[in-house]
């Protein structure tokens, strides 16, 4: 054992000089295998992120939501709604929300615009709780500065910035705008006893389909949207994407084996050489193998972690820069959104396998038949 | 004792290329002895060399060692044995290039499983020996005609093998360096090892340590003298 020990590490130094040797060569290998790694890791990294936070969210939020429509569009709820959903058995927790879309004339952005639940949020009086993405997109610092808003009539009102939330939920809060229920209701026109929509809880969640199925029958004019509906529709949005870059990934991959393929096809003369020195001083065919089982061990895993490491780095700390338009829904799942870190073990093994097994099978190939000559060849 | 028996050596066998590289030699090299090959360029030396050193095969006869015939024996067999008995120091050097010297000295222990340091450590004596301490780090295609030479000499040394093989070991050295080489190979064989030289070299054959000198010319052995 310890002399299996020590042969494996004189190869591994043996194999890291005869790398270091060809420094250029390989490292220009390990960048382009990298970068391969990195757009493939990204995008695993982002979609499962995206998917358990989704999960994550959607498990706090209400599991029905009502919306009254009217001719099939959804309208302003009536306060009445609440105490009607309220009385229906097995149902807590009863709430009518403000919240929806403004869109900015000034400078062309859509907001968020809700009243907040947790009664920290909730601004003063003539004052707004805004993400940072708003300040920055007007051109100020959020300190103490107004904040204009144009009404639907086309009248400004002035509201006092009180602050903005931080930046590690930046992605989650760009664009929201949070405001007291009388602004709320002043600035859009709604008048009071009247919601957006109407949230409810359920004591137990089996039951959700019976309730809402029986609420159906006592208000025909409402629709009741659970939250498993929400997480189907979600789900089946990341599916759909993940299916798409699944597919982008598979080509890079495919471009990777053909490199590979090539490396395969063609053992240098120099390379078959120095396997032939190697077999004439004593090394048998199982050492120049294990050496090339170290050399593509060290050049794929390398690869797999620098580009695993900074496809880490470049969604959860950057935000996933390069894929968040193909991968987030703008008005989808926005605002509601922020990444944190979540691996997904499996995935990253298969793709650790994927990336390493083909190349250092690659490499073998030639090295085999070099390996297993006759070692006179070099005699001359 | 080495033994070989009708050894006989075609190369490009059956084609319009063929060489004759070795006729039928009969020929016992003797253990713990000094036994160098002379003859003109071309005769089959290295050849010679490459069959005793199990590196190549004879096209027919048979070779053995100690008793134990090696000509038939399956590839596998025959690296063990290059591994466990033979240091091999060629002519044309063959050591890796990019590698630096101390590097080149310790590959024919690597698949040994010895400890790192002990190895290293050899290593470094062997190329003491040799005067080519001062440059076990630089890689092995910056040293000189000599100093490559007595790189390939260390690496034919480090395993300690019992039998030391070197294909015109002296052919870059001057005085001074061939008869340090030559003051390695009494040593050896003060020590039991036995040694087969080739060689143009006059220092070479009238060496004191000589036991044996076979002359070669055009595939066949031509004299022996003791
Ligand atoms: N691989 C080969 N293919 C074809 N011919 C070969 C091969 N190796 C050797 N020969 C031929 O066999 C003959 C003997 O060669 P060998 O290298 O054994 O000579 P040598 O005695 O070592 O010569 P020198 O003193 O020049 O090194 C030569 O004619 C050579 O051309
Ligand atoms: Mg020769």
């Amino acid at each position: 054992m310890i002399r299996w020990l020590r042969r494996q590490r004189s190869l591994a130094d043996y194999t890291l000089a005869a790398l270091a040797r060809r420094r250029g060569k390989n490292l220009a290998l390990v960048a382009i295998y990298a970068v391969v790694v990195f757009f493939v890791a990204s995008a695993m990294f982002f979609a499962a992120a995206l998917r358990s936070e989704s999960t994550a969210v959607l498990a706090d939020a209400p599991e029905i939501v009502v919306q009254r429509l009217v001719l099939g569009r959804q309208d302003l709820i009536g306060a009445e709604a609440i105490d009607k959903v309220a009385a229906i058995r097995g149902v807590t927790d009863v709430k009518g929300r403000l919240w929806g879309y403004f869109y900015d004339r000034i400078n062309g952005a859509n907001y968020t615009v809700m009243v907040p639940d947790d009664p920290e949020m909730i601004p003063e009086p003539r004052s707004v709780i805004v993400g940072e993405g708003i300040p920055r997109a007007r051109g100020f610092t959020w300190k103490g500065s107004p904040l204009f808003l144009s009404r639907e009539t086309g009248d400004l009102k002035k509201f006092r910035i009180s602050r903005t939330f931080g930046t590690d939920s930046a992605l989650m809060t760009a664009d929201l705008v949070l405001m007291n229920e009388a602004d709320f209701r002043d600035f859009f026109g709604i008048a009071p006893g009247f919601y957006t929509d109407v949230v409810a809880r359920v004591r137990n969640p089996q039951e959700v389909a019976k309730i809402v199925e029986k609420a159906g029958y006592a208000m025909p004019e409402m629709r009741f949207v659970t939250r498993n509906d929400i997480i189907r529709t979600y789900q089946k949005v990341f599916d759909w994407r993940e299916g798409l870059l699944a597919a982008l990934a598979g080509a890079a991959l495919l471009a990777f084996a053909i490199f590979a393929a090539e490396k395969a096809s063609g053992l240098s003369a120099e390379e078959a050489r120095e396997i032939g020195i190697l077999k004439a001083i004593g090394w048998d065919t199982r050492d120049v193998i294990s050496m090339k089982l170290w050399e593509g061990g060290l050049v794929s895993l390398g690869a797999f972690l620098l580009g695993a490491v900074t496809a880490y780095l470049h969604v959860f700390f950057f935000g996933g820069t390069l894929f968040a338009p193909v991968l987030k829904g703008w008005a989808v799942i926005y605002p509601e959104f922020d990444l944190s870190p979540h691996i997904d073990g499996l995935q990253l093994t298969t793709l650790a396998l994927l990336t390493t097994v083909p190349y250092i099978a690659a490499t073998l190939v030639p090295i085999w038949r070099a390996a297993s000559a006759d070692p006179d060849a070099i005699m001359r | 004792m080495i033994e070989l028996q009708s050894v006989t050596k075609l190369y490009n066998e059956g084609r319009a290329n063929q060489v004759e590289a070795l006729r039928g030699i009969d020929l016992t090299v003797a253990r713990n002895a000094v036994t160098v090959l002379k003859g003109p360029s071309g005769s089959g030396k290295t050849t010679l060399l490459s069959l005793i050193a199990c590196m190549a095969r004879p096209t027919s006869g048979r070779i053995s060692l100690d008793g134990e015939l090696v000509s038939g024996l399956p590839e596998s067999f025959l690296t063990e044995l290059r591994r466990t008995t033979f240091g091999f120091v060629f002519q044309r050097f063959n050591l890796v290039r990019g590698l630096s010297v101390l590097e080149n000295v310790m590959l024919p222990a690597v698949p040994l499983g010895q400890d790192h340091a002990d190895v290293r450590a050899r290593a470094m004596e062997r190329l003491d020996a040799l005067d080519l301490a001062g440059k076990a780090q630089m890689k092995v295609e910056q040293l000189s005609g000599g100093e490559t030479q007595r790189a390939a000499i260390a690496r034919a040394l480090i395993n300690d093998a019992p039998i030391l093989i070197a294909d015109e070991p002296t052919a870059n050295l001057d005085t001074v360096l061939a008869e340090r080489f030559i003051d390695i190979v009494t040593g050896l064989r003060a020590e039991g090892r036995t040694v087969i030289i080739t060689s143009h070299d006059p220092r070479i054959w009238g060496a004191e340590g000589v036991d044996a000198v076979i002359e070669l010319r055009d595939g066949q052995i031509t004299g022996e003298f003791a």
